[in-house]
């Protein structure tokens, strides 16, 4: 598992977890914490009481892995893309319709619809990238919209407002154990995103993306090719996201377009990865932890009612009004402030940064080098990622 | 397509341009003032078509009364969210995260109709929604007519707001160059902010507009707001005349197309539109420089 | 016990990722513990349903909602089934498939319930019935009438009305088509929803015609949030069709009437399914309703001897005669009350199957008349048709049950 090489590469981890914000707890405890958390999620189908939680853990799962697709894009370059839907609308679809149609093997299917999500990504990036800002949101709204009208329309091919069956690939399984199987292949996808999007945040195209997101104009004066960064970034995030929407298909069976193709889909992934924090490794999959398993929860007592939107739209409006970081950097904002090293901490000066990368630079990556000087207090949770200190210094 | 057919497209089309052109007139004039992407604008046209149902079904009266109403309402809420929500955004990031937080209004919006009034399918019943009458061998409905009757008099009101008041003068001054207007002493905040509420006072009066003669639900929004958004795109952001005249083409489009193609192809005109706008003039066929910075 | 391996798990987690991982266990374990799974009484026969109680479904929703009650109502009135007391567990799952799914999913495997009953809306029946499906339920259901859900393959499945979707304009067809060839409408325009259940209804009755050598003019289909319908209209206007068929739910059909009207189409037969049932049907058309149809399953009327009864207790409880929806709802249990009483069982497992089995064999007595099923589940039988007639929806066909002459041609509106 991804997840268990993560947490033996211990120093290497504490480095990435620097380059997103400058203030890590020590290294052992970032990775007793991995170790603790990724036991926890694959040992989660054993802990669960009944089928119908494991159930529920699935549907977080898949919003985890959408959320953590969504940042790829709405991360690391600061563009919100209000339309992931699409892709997964787009994966799942493609997943079903290969197996009914080519009779492929399901999971053969399913790489070759990411696939070819990614192949028509590109015209729609390209289009949806031409102009700054603006044209981007109204493109990838339109995006799902246009998708959601073609895969009702079209019958004959889609099946239309009757939906689409997508056999099981696992066929005459009890349910808890189709529940089980589909558990762990979430979470395993959610582990390759995980490992890309640590890749990605420790090399060149990462910090291109970066610059992007702080100041475009800049970042293409500074020669970083922005329009192809931000292409391969949105090209990730969607194909990620298509095979979320893929696994999706395999495990719920019925796609329906008006599910599949949902704008409230893409806002989940925005206010998830947004709450959690879309700058940060794990920050989308906190976020999805919470929401999802809030919406499951109050879906399952209060019955699917209006409320969830309302409830939605405001924590969404609080999360951009209030902490646009999300509540990691939020969370360990508010305790920096409490904490006894307040001033020198809050606002990373352009010396300061400069001292700190060079004595990264002097450590060579080995260890974690701040860790005895920049001790979290202890007990402290929350702590890790931080705002970036470029957006900090910024306001 | 016989030539009886067509003419009676055309006519639809005409009249569905004419309600196209007042909604999306405000969608590219906040756009203009504030850079903003105002997602919640369709969501606004259906609250305001819910009010007037819900006025008609109160008191019996014509829903067209209930414009006394929500167009002062839709004013003032228009610059409460300028002044209190879009001014609260960080200026580099203003165009994304004010997406997301009229997306939250939007989605607040279509959740408190859902909860106050149920997702059930609403249509206001009026004495005179079959009457109709003979142009040219086409048939023209009362309440179509109508509808587009009230686009055309508050379209015409806003170019003669634009155009002829010293109001109007300084709100094209804030659009073109915000800067430059604030130099020669114009309080581009006060002007963004009454903008923004002329903005939403025009989804009142498109949304009644629509009551007359359309069947809503709370989620109907997001059918309305996809078309208006490719509307401005290709009339050229922030552009009022683009988007009178890109409103007009697109209506008929779509009213001529549905006769082949059936409702819901032709409603991917608008979409094609915006993709084939962007692909080979960004800045819009009809609309300044603006897009192009943003 | 799982609540005492989570709170150590608790205390033992550092930090970040933990908590994420903790956070979700322990809200997944408080949801589960709030679901208030039963288990203790022995005396109880729960029974889990999924239904659109808010939404765009709510009022068929909560039609076969009351048509359940009913029927728990008269159940416990006669002593129970198998001598245990009758309850229902009805949750909220405005007609997403997504969420009719989980609710499925948590009654069977959360409140273990003993038995469960099909929700609203054929489009839900699918998801819903192979869940039930894969834990090996018995799955009775009042609303999957389309032929989809028969060629599933399910094999638990059973729909508790006279008839399946496309055989519901059965009387019709065969009446038209018994007319003399020169007095018969001769073009026929068709739009229907999107949607198994409006689409089956619908094509059921243009097949018949077809064979029967009538001519399709205009045959439209649109998608179920489809509102703008004046260019279907100005078709089937254009077209100048003899009937017109609308294969509709509610406000499609009401916005479709009120589009002809405004291009002043007049057919000489006009049919829709569902809506002209609607009480606010007349008023939202503006009360030209003369002479439309409509096929139902269901009239208080019909002799049965349980339906006598049926129709009294719904009167006592509601104050209303009951409609189709919950006439069906209350099939449904009368059906499975039947299997449980033969089989002499009601619980998870392998009783079942042998409810399954017995349904497959047996006919049952119910307030549609007796009801038998085919390997896929259909019922083998037809629908009634109603008309407008002086201002009232009366039962034109078949003959021998009529109650108002049918009126052709229909009158103009």
């Amino acid at each position: 598992m991804p997840n268990a090489s993560d947490t033996e590469e211990r120093t290497v981890e504490g480095t990435a977890g620097r380059s997103a914000g400058g203030f890590t707890p020590p290294g052992w405890v970032r990775n007793a914490t991995l170790v603790v958390g990724a036991a926890l999620v694959l040992l989660f189908p054993e802990l669960v009481p009944n089928a119908y939680v494991l159930s529920a853990g699935v549907i977080v799962a898949c919003y985890a892995c959408t959320a953590t697709a969504w940042s790829f894009m709405g991360g690391f370059t600061g563009y919100v893309s209000l339309g992931h839907a699409a892709f997964f609308g787009l994966g799942a679809y493609g997943t079903g319709l290969l197996i009914r149609d080519l009779s492929l093997q399901p999971f053969l299917a399913w790489l070759l619809a990411g696939l070819i999500v990614l192949v028509v990504t590109v015209p729609v990036g390209i289009a949806a990238l031409r102009v700054r800002g603006a044209s981007f949101v109204i493109v990838s709204i339109s995006f799902v919209l246009i998708l959601l009208l073609v895969f009702q329309a079209w019958e004959d091919f889609t099946g239309g407002a009757n939906g689409l069956n997508v056999p099981r690939p696992f066929a005459d399984l009890y349910r808890p154990d189709h529940h089980r199987i589909f558990y762990y292949l979430f979470v395993a996808l959610l582990a390759v995103m995980l490992l890309t999007w640590w890749v990605i945040d420790r090399s060149r195209f990462g910090a291109g993306l970066k610059a992007v997101r702080e100041d475009e104009d800049k970042a293409e004066a500074l020669g970083v090719p922005t329009r192809d960064y931000k292409l391969a970034a949105y090209l990730i995030s969607a194909t990620f996201t298509a095979l979320a929407g893929g696994l999706y298909a395999l495990w719920f069976g019925d796609l329906d377009p008006i599910f599949q193709f949902s704008i409230l889909l893409g806002a989940y992934m925005v206010l998830m990865a947004l709450l959690g924090g879309a700058r940060n490794l794990f920050g989308p999959l906190v976020g999805a932890v919470v929401v999802g398993t809030a919406l499951e929860y109050f879906k399952l007592e209060f019955g699917d009612t209006q409320l969830h939107l309302v409830t939605t739209a405001a924590l969404l409006g609080i999360v951009v009004l209030f902490m646009p970081d999300g509540i990691i950097p939020a969370a360990g904002a508010l305790l920096r402030r409490l904490g006894p090293r307040q001033a020198s901490i809050r606002e990373v000066t352009a010396e300061e940064l400069l001292a700190r990368n060079e004595r990264r630079a002097a450590a060579g990556g080995a260890g974690a080098p701040e860790g005895a000087s920049r001790d979290a207090p202890d007990g402290a949770s929350g702590g890790a990622g931080e705002p970036d200190s470029e957006s900090e210094g910024g306001r | 397509m016989d030539g009886t057919l067509l003419f009676q497209s055309l006519v639809l089309g005409v009249l569905l341009g004419g309600l196209y052109a007042i909604l999306a007139a405000g969608l590219t004039l906040y756009f203009g003032v504030m850079r903003v992407v105002m997602i919640a604008h369709a969501a606004f046209v259906i609250l305001a078509a819910y009010l007037a149902w819900y006025f008609h079904r109160e008191t019996g009266l014509d829903p067209l009364f209930s414009m006394v109403f929500t167009v002062p309402l839709f004013f003032g809420i228009g610059v409460l969210i300028q002044r209190v929500l879009i001014t609260r955004l960080r200026p580099a990031t203003l165009t994304m995260m004010s997406v997301l937080l009229t997306f939250a209004v939007a989605l607040l919006i279509e959740g408190l109709l859902g909860l106050a009034w149920s997702g059930t399918q609403r249509r206001v019943q009026l004495s005179y929604s079959g009457s109709n009458f003979e142009f040219f061998g086409a048939r023209i409905a009362v309440v179509k007519l109508i509808a587009f009757g009230l686009a055309a008099v508050s379209l015409a009101l806003l170019f003669l707001l634009l155009k002829k008041t010293r109001f109007g003068l300084a709100l094209r001054a804030t659009i073109q160059h915000r800067e430059a207007a604030q130099l020669v002493g114009i309080r581009t905040d006060r002007v963004a902010g009454v903008g923004f509420g002329i903005g939403l006072a025009t989804a009142a009066i498109g949304g009644t507009a629509l009551s007359l003669d359309a069947t809503i639900y709370p989620s109907l929004h997001w059918s309305w707001i996809g078309p208006l958004m490719a509307i401005i795109v290709v009339g050229g952001l922030g552009s009022i005349p683009g988007t009178a005249i890109a409103a007009l083409v697109l209506g008929i489009g779509q009213s001529l197309l549905q006769v082949e193609l059936g409702t819901t192809w032709a409603q991917t005109l608008f979409y094609i539109a915006l993709f084939v706008t962007l692909m080979l003039r960004p800045q819009g066929f009809f609309g300044g420089r603006l897009a192009q910075r943003f | 016990m799982p609540n005492r391996r989570l709170a150590k798990a608790q205390r033992q987690r550092p930090r970040a990722a933990a908590w994420a991982a903790a956070l979700s266990a322990s809200v997944l374990l408080v949801t589960a513990c709030s679901g208030d799974p039963r288990g203790d009484d022995e005396n109880v026969i729960l029974i889990g349903v999924s239904l659109p109680l808010t939404g765009d479904f709510s009022e068929p929703g909560k039609g076969v909602q009351r048509g359940y009650e009913a029927w728990v109502e008269a159940v416990n009135r006669n002593g129970g089934l198998l001598g245990k007391r009758v309850e229902l567990k009805i949750l909220d799952d405005q007609s997403a498939a997504d969420r009719v799914v989980q609710d499925y999913e948590a009654l069977i495997a959360l409140d273990e319930v003993d038995l469960v009953f099909g929700p609203f809306s054929t489009r839900l029946v699918i998801p819903s019935a192979r869940v039930a499906e894969e834990y090996e339920m018995l799955f009775v259901e009042p609303a999957g009438a389309a032929n989809e859900v028969f060629e599933q393959g399910f094999e638990n499945l059973f729909y508790a009305a006279p008839a399946v979707a496309n055989d519901h304009y059965n009387h019709l067809a065969d009446h038209i088509l018994s007319l003399p060839e020169d007095e018969r409408p001769q073009t026929v325009a068709v739009a229907s929803m999107d949607d198994p259940f409006a689409q089956s209804t619908a094509y059921g009755l243009r097949d018949r015609l077809r064979e029967g050598g009538l001519e399709i003019v205009v045959d439209e289909e649109y998608p179920p949030n489809t509102t703008d319908f004046s260019s279907i209209a100005a078709k089937i206007n254009a077209s100048g069709a003899d009937m017109v068929i609308g294969g509709t739910q509610y406000q499609d059909a009401v916005n479709i009437i009120v589009q002809l009207r405004q291009l002043d189409y007049q057919p000489k037969l006009a049919a829709f399914s569902t809506a002209p049932t609607n009480p606010e049907f007349a008023a939202a058309i503006g009360a030209r309703t003369e002479g439309i149809l409509s096929p139902t399953g269901y009239t208080p009327d019909a002799p049965y001897p349980s339906n006598v009864e049926f129709v009294e207790l719904y009167q006592e409880m509601f104050g209303t005669p009951p409609a189709e929806d919950e006439a069906n709802a209350y099939t449904t249990g009368q059906v499975v009350a039947a299997a449980v009483e033969a089989v002499g069982c009601a619980e998870q497992g392998e009783c079942q199957e042998r409810l399954v089995d017995w349904l497959r064999e047996n006919e049952v007595e119910t307030i549609v008349g007796p009801l038998s099923w085919d390997a896929q589940g259909r019922p083998e039988g037809a629908h009634l048709i109603q008309q407008y007639v002086d201002g009232e929806i009366r039962i034109v066909l078949p003959e021998e049950t009529q109650e108002a002459e049918f009126v052709y041609p229909k009158p103009e509106w």
